[in-house]
């Protein structure tokens, strides 16, 4: 029953998501654009600082998204809110060409019981971490904070998304903490695309 | 229809993480406050040698240093912030912004570490920027929302189970609701006067309005003290935005330390901040000032409330400055006696990177002073980085320890002579 909901509600956000999509990205001109981001984020997206997320192979439609919502407001941060203002709607698309161009590699750790995945995040973000819809990041490999720093945000309504919020709404800290540990466990490693 | 669904969706999520989450995480501070075992055994052990340690002992052979001096590999830490040494020289802690605290210890003193390996391991750390010492050997290590305490740690980091005690618990350092990731990496230190003093950064580029009374109130945006048994917390410092360096003069007592400065407003502007503090209660400038005399944008235009006190060294803008250390050592020559040494990190966004380097102040008889580079050669040509500093601490022969988080590597920095 769950499943099926949620291939419904996949289906919801490809809806949403093809609407917002005119421009068609160029990877080469998005791995020239990613040299302004490759301090932080790596030139194929693997996070060079604990406090930025891995987007190398991250889906196209998430970067795109995260990026605009960054530029228009919607999402704030003293950094990438500085960044992406200048973005136009033709750079989004090529640095979402260019990073979602990486492989994602992940792999459970040893002892990682898959089995025991966080039940709740494990139909839009895997077991292993690797997204399995359009609009959700991989969650393979981040760090502890980052991704308890997100879910803390969707709590407090700092970040907000229509699955999110009312999911970290529900989250104690010690859960919160837990999902964090399974993903940040998880093996993570880019291939540079070809 | 589609926010039908996702309601639907939504309910069936929260069931799963209701039903299949039975996530309590153990904190074990209670235990090892009351001296019980947590049963935690493993330490996690970092390899010190191999092609990763020669791979940055490359990266050293392009650092350039003044004459006589030489940098050699210390340690491979990873994610390596900022450190503290143990007064009694046994072993340095190092504090990383994930969520692990690494002891570092050179058992056979020949000024190369020969262990490295996770502090506290039955602990969950978060963000555990900031390790500093009291003289008589207590580690107090700050954190995103909490600040613990461990008394004789150089004697109980030998077993996974230390004595720990909240100085600020959990939720009491700021409140929760402000908690954020970036500008969060809390330095601290105890000042001569005996107290603690904490570095809270805030977490915008710049500031917004309707922030500021609430985060004076909390020294958001600034520095607080308070006793090392957590009375007396006050504000020392205000207006600042995000400082991640901070000691006290060896003669003069005043505090110094240094500021990171707001973004957006071209490579250039405003500069970095290397700052005196002559008085508790200070202001520095932020949000009305993004650097020096540099207007922020957001307050551009109105008049600033408040008594500015203006940087005592102005900084290449957007290198970075981070970890900051007085000289007080008999290694090197005589006229670094009381200079500070200090860690650019780097910039992030600037269209030519600057900074990736360690710089020199010296300050002269009537107090002015002049920076200088001292180690560089971690910025390519290209402008890539090798390396980022991070922090500067003085090991007791007087040498100069260097982190590096991008690395994941400590240095040390000796003089030889000519």
């Amino acid at each position: 029953m769950r499943q099926m909901m949620l291939l419904a509600l996949g289906g919801a956000f490809l809806a949403q998501m093809s609407s917002a999509q005119e421009v068609t990205g160029d990877a080469q001109a998005g791995r020239k654009l990613a040299m302004q981001c490759r301090t932080c984020h790596g030139i194929e997206g693997h996070a060079k600082m604990p406090i930025v997320p891995h987007i190398g192979g991250e889906n196209p439609a998430y970067i795109e998204h995260q990026l605009t919502a960054f530029r228009d407001g919607q999402r704030v941060h003293e950094m990438m809110s500085v960044v992406a203002k200048g973005l136009s709607d033709q750079a989004i698309a090529d640095l979402a060409a260019w990073y979602s161009a990486q492989e994602p590699v992940a792999e459970l750790a040893p002892g990682q019981d898959p089995a025991n995945a966080p039940e709740a995040c494990i139909a839009c973000h895997g077991a292993d971490g690797i997204a399995q819809i359009e609009d959700a990041p991989n969650l393979a490999g981040e760090t502890v904070m980052y991704i308890d720093t997100q879910l803390k945000a969707f709590r407090t309504g700092k970040r907000t998304h229509d699955v999110m919020s009312p999911i970290a709404a529900e989250m104690t800290n010690d859960e919160i903490r837990a999902v964090a540990e399974w993903y940040s466990s998880v093996r993570f490693e880019v291939t540079p695309a070809q | 229809m589609k926010h039908l669904l996702s309601s639907i969706a939504t309910l069936a999520l929260s069931a799963g993480l209701a039903q299949g989450q039975a996530a309590n995480v153990p904190d074990n501070l209670d235990k090892l406050s009351n001296f019980q075992t947590t049963g935690v055994t493993d330490f996690t052990f970092i390899e010190q040698g191999g092609d990763y340690a020669e791979g940055i002992k490359a990266t050293l052979e392009k650092v350039t240093l003044p004459d006589g001096f030489k940098i050699e590999l210390y340690a491979v830490v990873p994610d390596a912030r900022h450190m503290a040494v143990g007064p009694q020289g046994i072993v340095t802690f190092v504090g990383t912004r994930k969520d692990k605290v690494w002891s570092v210890t050179d058992r056979n003193k020949d000024r190369v570490a020969d262990e490295v390996k996770d502090f506290a391991p039955s602990l969950q750390f978060s963000i555990p920027n900031g390790p500093c010492f009291s003289p008589d050997g207590f580690l107090y290590i700050a954190e995103q929302n909490r600040v613990l305490l461990f008394p004789a740690a150089e004697f109980f980091y030998e077993s996974p189970d230390v004595a720990a005690f909240n100085l600020v618990a959990k939720g009491d350092l700021i409140p929760e609701d402000e908690e954020s990731f970036n500008h969060t990496a809390r330095v601290c230190d105890i000042g001569p006067d005996g107290k603690i003093y904490i570095s809270l950064g805030q977490p915008f580029n710049v500031a917004p309005k309707d922030k500021l009374e609430k985060y004076n109130k909390w020294g958001i945006g600034g520095i607080i003290r308070m006793n090392t048994d957590g009375t007396g917390r006050e504000v020392y410092t205000y207006g600042v935005r995000n400082s991640v360096g901070q000691d006290f003069h060896p003669e003069t007592g005043e505090l110094w330390w240094t500021d990171n400065q707001v973004d957006g407003m071209g490579d250039d502007i405003p500069p970095g901040e290397l700052n005196r503090q002559t008085e508790m209660g200070q202001h520095f400038g932020h949000p009305w000032f993004g650097g020096g005399d540099v207007r922020t944008n957001e307050y551009k235009g109105e008049e600033v409330p408040v008594d500015v006190v203006m940087p005592a060294v102005e900084t290449i803008a957007h290198a970075a400055d981070l970890g900051m250390a007085f000289y007080t050592g008999n290694m090197f020559p005589d006229h670094y006696k009381n200079a500070i040494f200090s860690a650019q990190h780097g910039s992030w966004n600037r269209t030519e990177p600057v900074g990736a380097r360690v710089m020199v102040t010296h300050i002269d008889d009537e107090g002015n002073a002049a920076i200088e580079p001292f180690a560089e050669g971690w910025l390519t040509e290209d402008g890539e980085y090798l390396g980022r500093p991070v922090d500067v601490a003085q090991l007791r022969d007087g040498s100069l320890l260097v982190s590096d988080d991008l690395a994941g590597a400590i240095y040390r920095i000796s003089y030889e002579g000519n």
